[in-house]
């Protein structure tokens, strides 16, 4: 990966975000790669420590999407 | 397998390959012109010609036709090579030299000039395009002459019929010699142009084999017969060549089905009007488009990717005029007298999310007759479009489109409100077409004998709203009369209820049992992880390299087995996904394939048949999410697949067994409210077999319909309503509640237990499920002198006359009615609905009794939607004057000894006018109960108005977020008795899914206290949007937080507000979304 490019740790909600980003695919659209995405029930679940452990463990953006 | 030399490497191709195959395989460039994977090769280029040594000699071969064999040493490198390829594109040169893709070539091989006489031809006679053409099996074009006369043309030169103008060839040629153009001028007989696609009505493209659109079910490509060149001439069959798994038959054909089936529901649709038989629109001037293709546009998935553009020019529109009833509300220029109910909101919408895009300086103007937004909450988004979104309103009706000479504008000549002509030029216009039922549906309608309405909507009666006129035959959607998709999907549901009443014995008779495979106990186990990877066809393994992923995979800790499928989901695959789950004694499964959002529920089935909790699972994308959206990064999404895979594989270590509780459903149900809705839904929940308590607060059935003189379909109320209410009085399964009140509701989906007050006495009754039907009532209005003057009555006091055969009414010499009398203003911004309907039949009753009576309606916009208009036509027919008036500027009524004396400000004489009339009824709102005591009770939200919320605007009209509790009639919003009737059959059609249960399956993925933990803090209680925590009563654990599994929908929102850390969410816990995390570091 080009060392300029931010690495990204995501959150996406089953029920919008994560089924937009099928979507996304369905759509033939393209993105850069670096990103990586945790599915999660509803960005409820969503909690400042996952966030912080993503930051932690390099990540150098983390996106909740919901 | 034939193994052979490449440039000195080894390599191993399949017999009858041709080295050009090979040699892409191993990632060796060979440049060719005329060759294709679809076709034999024909090695008439000469560029990709390759050096081959076979032991004794080497030899110049053209590479695409030259088949491989065992020990042959191939090279594509050499000097040699490089001269011949140099020369052919001199000689290509030559003949082409300025066709770009010959120049891009000779370039590459450093080609700049040629060194023999040019010609000026764009063709390099490499065949492709008639090889093609006889493949598609037309054999329209040929290389014809001889020797440098040698072209490419049709038999005689002249244009054929055997050219189909597929455009294979055009497609194929590698010179863009072959173009539209020329298959349309020199080819083809036949129309030559694009295949539009009918999802983006014909904005863009679409191909002969393709996905109608995005969300299609079932989501796989179909072949359009009429255009499909093999079902035309016979030939290609390219597509069942290519298919990985042979799911193409092109032999196969239609057959005629035949089921026994005891009640047949029809939902056929409707055809948007087609504008283009309007001259005077300028439909074929590309800046004047439908609304559906408007819709289009604005979709994110469209063609333009939801950017707004000027079709003729592509530039950014600056401004864009709606036009209103384009189809609709015209018996001059086509035969649709009816309101298409739908059209106001799109284009309100439609104007509102264009400014929403291209912002505030994009200007919109909606010309319009009646702005009618008589849906729930759409009064509001008429008003906030109106005075916060910027977009102008014009009350006109504009005849003529105009393009402007020299100019890609368009000008509108239209009367304004006052009377002045004015002219004004958009960018775009926008035809607001209408619905209307296509001559086929006619036909079948004639073919299954049932009758249409006048409008060519299929025949309904007002109490019997999805039944056609012919028994055991319902309709529903757009076909039963213009609608939008809230009442469409209330319909759908009604028409299921329908055909479920008359076949309530046949329930369940048909219904196969799956055997249950008895579930491994993997407790206690070291977790033996399976990783199945997909190679989705080439979805997947055409950009990730999966054998790599599977390398990768097997040295993950704790997997046992990685395979890799063709195709996962496919039957065979999942038997034997089964049968290795069952013998490698897998206890974790990981698939690594599509979305789980679609395959989750599938591959969980296979673990079960295998006797795996469905749980100890984990799916992860690599194809939606990586495959396809990084299709040119092949190293860089491999990479992302083998991390998600080890992501996947962390979790699924930390998953365990989970158990989806049991739940009994208590198959009675209780209905609250003994109007119309309320009988008609517990008539239809006993008609189906359910025992139902029926609640009324009053001593009697009926609601507001014992107010109602007549429908707006002209059937009398009373004795309709009679008959309704002695069928529910007499059914053995409805329980009556008469005066009775609701003390308390406890308990949940499948088990409530509620307290009522029957004539002051308790009881306490347990049912499964709860419809809620409390009606409305009528507004007690506070102006226009009301209760001042027994002269001035209100609309339901007019029908109680009329029903009485009052002797006052036939004294009367004038009348008039003012419209909205409590609705669409401040504090009550919402239309209700039947108010302009009712009034007119009255008006119209009223001028039948004495057709010299001045009849007056005072209106805002007369919202007679779908074939109601036919009533207003009638009512102008017959001489009821309509007079417009203004919110700012309401009619004043004064009380006179004589008369009632009204002054309103004329429309169109702009001056006030004095009307004199000796009866003033006001069409006066509908105001709910809002009862909030009961939406406590069952946790149910209402508006600021006091209806009921329901679960979902669109597709869930008819029930609430909480499960097992439903809603209809007045409650949800003001609505005529059909449209009552409908609700209540839907509320009971959604209900039944529960009834007709006796116990549901909680989800596994729930919210678990552990008590240990809990600091009784209360924030989960709280915060619940389902109300699924509570404070445990008694027992060990009393006072702590505990979670109903039938209510929580494992959303996560208590696990992450707990602060005490006592919340887990099974599944999705802190511990499984940390160990993704934490795998992430070599991730990203």
């Amino acid at each position: 990966m080009a060392d300029n490019e931010p690495k990204i740790l995501s959150f996406l909600c089953n029920w919008c975000s994560y089924g937009a980003a099928d979507l996304a695919g369905v759509s033939r659209m393209e993105y850069p790669s670096n990103i990586r995405v945790i599915r999660i029930p509803c960005t409820g679940r969503m909690s400042p420590k996952f966030i912080l452990a993503g930051l932690r463990q390099g990540a150098d953006a983390v996106w909740v999407s919901g | 397998m034939i193994t052979f030399k490449l440039n000195g490497q080894t390599v191993q191709g399949e017999e009858g390959q041709y080295i050009i195959d090979v040699a892409e395989q191993y990632g060796v460039e060979i440049p060719t012109l005329c060759n294709h994977k679809a076709l034999e090769p024909a090695g008439m280029c000469r560029i990709c010609a390759v050096e081959v040594f076979d032991g004794r000699r080497t030899r110049f071969v053209t590479s695409c036709n030259y088949p491989i064999w065992e020990g042959m040493e191939v090279k594509t490198d050499t000097k040699l090579v490089s001269e011949g390829r140099k020369l052919i594109l001199e000689l290509l040169l030559a003949r082409c030299p300025e066709t770009p893709a010959i120049r891009e070539l000779a370039d590459k091989y450093g080609v700049t000039e040629t060194r023999f006489t040019k010609g000026a031809d764009t063709c390099i006679i490499c065949g492709l395009c008639t090889r093609v053409c006889e493949k598609m099996g037309a054999r329209a074009i040929s290389l014809t002459g001889r020797g440098i006369d040698t072209k490419v043309d049709t038999a005689y030169s002249l244009n054929t019929e055997a050219c189909f103008a597929c455009g294979a060839c055009a497609f194929m040629c590698p010179t863009g010699h072959i173009t539209l153009d020329r298959i349309k001028e020199h080819f083809t007989t036949h129309r030559a142009e694009p295949i539009k696609s009918e999802y983006d009505v014909g904005l863009q493209g679409r191909k002969p084999i393709y996905v109608p659109y995005a969300q299609a079910v079932p989501n796989t490509p179909v072949i359009d017969r009429d255009v499909c060149m093999h079902f035309k001439a016979g030939g290609c069959r390219i597509c069942s060549e290519i298919c990985p798994v042979n799911a193409i038959d092109h032999s196969m054909e239609d057959e005629t089905v035949e089921l026994e089936v005891g009640s047949v529901i029809l939902s056929p649709g409707f055809e948007p009007f087609d504008p283009s038989g309007l001259d005077f629109y300028n439909y074929d001037h590309p800046n004047v488009i439908t609304s559906m293709e408007m819709e289009r546009m604005l979709s994110a998935s469209g063609p333009t990717g939801g950017h707004l553009i000027r079709l003729s020019d592509h530039q950014e529109p600056k401004k864009i005029a709606w036009l209103q009833c384009v189809g609709s509300r015209d018996m001059n220029r086509c035969d649709n007298a009816y309101c298409s109910s739908v059209c106001c909101m799109y284009a309100v919408k439609e104007a509102v999310i264009a400014k929403e895009h291209a912002g505030d300086a994009l200007d919109c103007s909606i010309f319009y007759m009646d702005m009618r937004t008589p849906g729930k909450d759409f009064e509001k988004f008429y008003d906030n479009a109106k005075n916060k979104s910027g977009v102008n309103f014009v009350r006109s009706r504009v005849h003529t489109i105009t393009p402007v000479q020299g100019s890609d504008e368009l000008e509108l000549r239209y009367a304004a409100e006052n009377g002045d002509i004015k002219t004004d030029k958009f960018d775009i216009v926008v035809l607001s077409i209408g619905l209307q039922i296509p001559p086929e549906l006619i036909a079948m309608s004639r073919d299954l004998g049932i009758d249409l309405s006048p409008g060519n909507f299929c025949q309904t009666t007002t109490f019997d709203p999805v039944a056609t006129s012919r028994q055991g035959i319902f309709a529903c959607g757009a076909f039963q009369g213009p609608k939008d998709i809230p009442q469409s999907v209330i319909d759908s549901s009604a028409a299921a209820s329908a055909a479920a009443e008359i076949l309530a014995d046949s329930r369940n008779t048909r219904t196969k049992e799956k055997e249950a495979v008895p579930e491994r106990n993997v407790l206690g186990e070291r977790p033996r992880i399976g990783i199945f990877i997909c190679r989705c066809g080439t979805n997947i393994a055409g950009v990730v390299d999966v054998p790599k992923v599977v390398e990768y995979a097997e040295s993950l800790p704790f997997v046992e087995y990685v395979d890799e499928n063709m195709f996962s989901c496919s039957q065979d695959t999942q038997e034997n996904m089964a049968n290795i789950i069952a013998d490698k004694e897998l206890n974790r499964i990981v698939v690594a394939a599509c979305t789980p959002k679609t395959h989750e529920p599938l591959f969980q089935e296979t673990l079960t048949d295998a006797g795996l909790n469905k749980y100890l699972f984990e799916m992860t994308n690599i194809r939606n999410q990586d495959s396809w959206v990084h299709k040119n990064n092949p190293g860089l999404a491999t990479e992302k697949a083998k991390d998600l895979v080890r992501m996947a594989v962390a979790k699924v270590a930390q998953m365990q067994p989970l158990e989806e509780t049991e739940l009994s459903i208590n198959q009675t149900a209780m209905v609250v409210g003994g109007g119309i809705a309320g009988m008609s839904a517990a008539k239809s929940l006993a008609d189906q077999g359910f025992e139902t308590h029926l609640v009324e607060r009053d001593d009697h059935l009926g609601g507001q319909a014992v107010n109602l003189h007549h429908t707006a379909k002209g059937e009398p109320v009373a004795e309709n309503l009679a008959q309704l209410i002695s069928r529910v009085t007499s059914h053995d399964r409805i329980k009556l509640h008469l005066n009775t009140g609701i003390q308390n509701v406890d308990g949940f989906v499948g088990n409530f237990k509620t307290i009522l007050t029957e004539n002051g006495k308790e009881q306490e009754i347990e049912h499964g499920a709860a419809v809620l039907a409390t009606g409305a009532q009528p507004h007690t209005p506070d102006e226009y002198s009301y209760e001042k003057d027994k002269r001035i009555i209100t609309s339901l006091e007019l029908d109680e006359k009329f029903r009485q055969k009052d002797p006052s009414l036939e004294k009367i010499n004038g009348a008039a009615f003012i419209q909205c009398v409590g609705s669409r203003e401040p504090g009550r911004m919402y239309c209700s609905r039947v108010c302009c309907t009712h009034s007119i039949e009255n008006a119209i009753e009223l001028k039948h009794k004495n057709p010299d009576m001045n009849v007056y309606i005072l209106y805002r916009d007369i919202r007679t939607y779908g074939e109601k208009e036919y009533l207003y036509k009638q009512a102008r027919q017959e001489g009821v004057i309509f007079i417009r008036y203004t919110l700012e500027d309401k009619p004043k009524v004064e009380v006179k000894d004589k008369s009632i004396a009204i002054t309103v400000t004329d429309h169109i004489l702009n001056r006030p006018v004095e009307l004199n009339v000796d009866l003033l009824t006001l069409a006066t709102a509908i105001v709910p109960f809002a009862d909030e005591k009961l939406a406590n009770f069952f946790k149910v939200p209402m508006n600021e108005d006091g209806f009921f919320i329901e679960r979902h605007a669109k597709l869930g009209p008819a029930e609430f977020a909480t499960d097992g509790v439903y809603l209809c009639g007045m409650a949800h919003y003001p609505k005529p008795i059909d449209e009552s009737i409908a609700q209540a059959k839907a509320a009971v059609s959604r209900a039944v899914t529960l009834l007709s249960r006796t116990s549901i399956f909680s989800s596994g993925t729930i919210a678990e206290v552990d008590p240990v933990f809990c600091a009784s803090c209360g924030v989960c209680v709280s915060i619940c949007p389902y109300n699924a925590p509570s404070f445990a009563e008694e027992g060990r654990n009393a006072g702590k937080a505990q979670i109903n599994p039938a209510l929580c929908k494992g959303c996560g929102l208590c696990t992450a507000s707990c602060r005490s850390g006592a919340i887990h969410l099974k599944g999705f816990d802190t511990d499984q979304i940390m160990s993704q995390i934490f795998e992430m570091n070599e991730a990203v």
